[in-house]
């Protein structure tokens, strides 16, 4: 139970995952390719990364700790931490190290708010806590310098230079309980945001280089295998094939060329097959029609009249088995017809030669369709009903999108499982519906074969109180 | 000559199967036939006897039914009946068009072809002049078009209104004479020729149900009109295509 609600839960994931998977061949590819050049970038993104990291500890980390170190210990050692000299110019200077200066202030120097250096800070304090010197908060701030930065003026010429290089100032400033904040500054180099946006934009230059080449070949492979499943999605045997254009790469080239010569061996197979029942259809109607002929030597009128019903029977199973086999390339046209109005032909019909059959008044209804055809379906339909119950209900409904011609009768119907199986060639019923000829049921098969070639559905089902209702359904 | 009064049939047909019982039949009923078995034999026979009427076959082996039909509508006005194996429209409208002046379709009741054959002959013998087949081409009338060859008739947006073989065999009869008054006898037996089991009901029935198609309001008909004394009449132009 667990186990395969789990399952369930797991294909269910694998769906939503494959919606919003790219299903054309260009779409994986340029994704797998995307991907591939994604990954490649974040393990050079993750290298370039480390190695600032590394440069930076070296650049400004460890001359720093260097410093707080020194100033640390000068403060033990009760030694000032300033030095009163007098520079070039006669003005008080404080003591260098490494080019600038550390101070001791009483509160926090640094304004909150600026962006903090916290791999500096853990720094600093993994060196002093290691060295056992006493220290409290550590903070770290980075300001921006531009190269007409106001503060630029306080400083040496050669230290301004070097900031203005860095682009940017590091301010450190270390809390030594009992003394104050001990603050200095470094130069600090361009954030690593700017690195980010110079891969991002590296990526995005690879991806135009590379995804463009890559769509424009997946567009020459895949358009002629596009035009190559249209071609065989409307490949309609009765019709004549155009033959689709080889282009492409050579791979898809022979593909487009084998599909060509398949559809020419379809064509040449059906041409046959059109001959042959020609000459079957010709050569079993010929000695038919001799004996029509010769029966009329028949004396005994009974005799004469039911034999020439039984030839006309044979002719016309001759025909059905013909139409049926044919019906994959049909020689009629398709055509807008008023089907009400063909709906009535076939009736009218049968009313002239006197077969109880009703039809529902019906306003006009436009369809597509193959006339002739269709009049054979319905015509094979009220034929089974007449034959079967002696009489014929037709009626037309126009449920929305569709029509439909349903053939009602009260006839002794079938049984539900055979209901589709009636429509198969050649099939017969142990039960009442059986042929009293004994023949063949063609007639369904071919109504059925008929509808189903023009787009629509053929269904049979029992009747309440009896009977059995046959409805054609057409698109509209 | 004791034959003068006798048809004189040609029938060609290389089967010999039905060829030589059909000629027995009709020699039974009282015409005279001579058999060939293909077209060449039909030439020379056409030109040494006087015959009245061709009973062709379409498919014969060499020279078909349809050349020769249309040889003899070149050199002769002897009317010419064939016998197809297909009941598919394309023959039918072909066979028309070479000039012939009706067909049976395979397997054919031999009565039905001899019935045919007397309808054939008495046309000539009345007319003198040779009929063309009413059923090769379309007509034209008001709006609507009549195919005899698909047997559809379509209305002015193209959308084709299928007829009952009553119905067609009406109409048919009615734009391939225009403006004549015909009475319900006249219709009865123009309208027989073709299907003739299809056809008992009366006239009347079968006006009024074309009427409820081509006409724009049936009550009030336009086109195919009734006419005092017993008799219809379609009063409309027709032009044939």
């Amino acid at each position: 139970m667990g186990r395969r609600l789990h399952a369930r839960q797991r294909s269910h994931t694998t769906l939503t995952i494959r919606r919003f998977l790219p299903s054309s061949l260009t779409g994986q590819i340029a994704l797998l390719v995307a991907l591939a050049l994604f990954v490649a970038q974040a393990i050079n993104f993750g290298l370039i990364f480390r190695e600032r990291q590394a440069l930076r500890f070296n650049q400004v980390t460890a001359p720093a700790i260097t410093r707080v170190v020194d100033a640390i210990e000068r403060l033990r050692a009760g030694r000032t931490l300033v030095i009163p000299r007098v520079d070039r110019q006669g003005n008080p200077r404080l003591e260098r190290r490494g080019g600038s200066r550390v101070d001791l202030v009483s509160t926090n120097p640094i304004p909150a708010g600026l962006d903090r250096a916290y791999d500096v800070e853990d720094g600093i304090r993994t060196a002093l806590t290691e060295l056992g010197l006493p220290h409290g908060q550590i903070v770290t701030g980075i300001r921006q310098i531009r190269g007409n930065d106001p503060r630029l003026a306080t400083y040496s010429a050669k230290r301004a230079e070097r900031l203005k290089r860095f682009g940017g100032e590091l301010m450190i400033a270390v809390e030594i309980p009992g003394e104050g904040w001990l603050t200095l500054s470094t130069p600090w180099p361009r954030g690593a945001r700017d690195v980010i946006w110079r891969l991002a934009a590296q990526t995005l230059i690879f991806y135009i280089i590379v995804l463009i080449p890559l769509l424009w070949i997946g567009r020459r492979i895949t358009r002629p295998l596009k035009s190559l499943a249209t071609a065989a999605r409307d490949f309609r045997p009765g019709e004549e094939a155009r033959p689709v254009e080889e282009r492409g790469p050579d791979d898809v080239r022979a593909v487009i060329a084998a599909y060509n010569g398949m559809g020419a061996r379809v064509t040449a197979m059906l041409d046959e097959k059109d001959r042959m029942l020609g000459a079957i259809g010709h050569d079993l109607r010929t000695p038919l029609a001799a004996l029509r002929v010769r029966i009329e030597s028949v004396d005994d009128d009974a005799d004469r009249t039911r034999m020439a019903e039984i030839i006309e029977e044979m002719n016309r199973m001759l025909d059905d088995i013909l139409s049926l086999a044919r019906l994959g390339r049909p020689s009629e046209a398709a055509t807008d017809v008023d089907l009400a109005a063909l709906v009535d032909a076939v009736v009218e019909d049968f009313r002239d030669i006197g077969a109880d059959v009703t039809l529902e008044d019906s306003p006009r209804i436009r369809a597509r369709m193959r006339p002739a055809l269709m009049r054979r379906a319905v015509r094979n339909l009220i034929e089974n009903s007449v034959k079967y119950a002696g009489s014929a209900e037709v009626r037309l409904t126009t449920p929305p999108g569709s029509v439909a011609i349903e053939v009602c009768d009260r006839g002794p119907g079938i049984p539900q499982d055979k209901l589709d199986a009636v429509f198969d060639p050649f099939t017969r019923l142990e039960t009442s519906r059986n042929r009293d000829t004994g023949g063949i049921g063609l007639g369904l098969s071919l109504a059925r074969a008929i509808v189903r070639e023009a787009g629509g559905t053929i269904a049979l089902a029992n009747r309440d109180g009896g009977g059995l209702i046959a409805t054609i359904t057409l698109p509209r | 000559m004791d034959m003068s009064d006798t048809p004189h049939l040609l029938l060609v047909d290389d089967e010999r199967s039905i060829r030589e019982p059909l000629a027995q039949y009709l020699t039974k009923q009282g015409f005279r036939v001579t058999q060939v078995g293909d077209a060449e034999a039909a030439r020379t026979r056409l030109q040494a006897y006087a015959i009245d009427l061709v009973i062709l076959d379409i498919m014969m082996p060499g020279e078909d039914g349809l050349s020769l039909c249309r040889h003899i509508r070149a050199t002769s006005e002897t009317p010419v009946i064939l016998l197809t194996a297909k009941s598919e429209e394309t023959d039918r409208i072909v066979g028309l068009e070479m000039g012939a002046d009706d067909y049976v379709v395979k397997p054919f009741s031999p009565r039905e072809l001899a019935a045919r054959i007397r309808v054939v002959l008495r046309r000539m013998a009345a007319g003198g002049a040779r009929q063309h087949a009413p059923e090769a081409g379309s007509y034209a009338f008001s709006g609507w078009v009549l195919k005899t060859g698909e047997r559809s008739l379509v209305d002015r947006e193209g959308v084709s209104v299928p007829l009952s073989t009553g119905e067609y065999n009406l109409l048919l009869a009615l734009v391939t004479r225009p403006r004549q008054v015909l009475t319900r006898d006249q219709l009865l037996d123009l309208t027989q020729g073709r299907e003739a089991a299809a056809f008992d009901r009366a006239i009347d029935n079968q006006v009024s149900r074309l009427r409820k198609k081509i006409e724009v309001d049936a009550k009030s008909p336009e086109l195919i009109k009734t006419v005092w004394g017993g008799g219809y009449t379609l009063a409309s132009e027709v032009t044939r295509l």
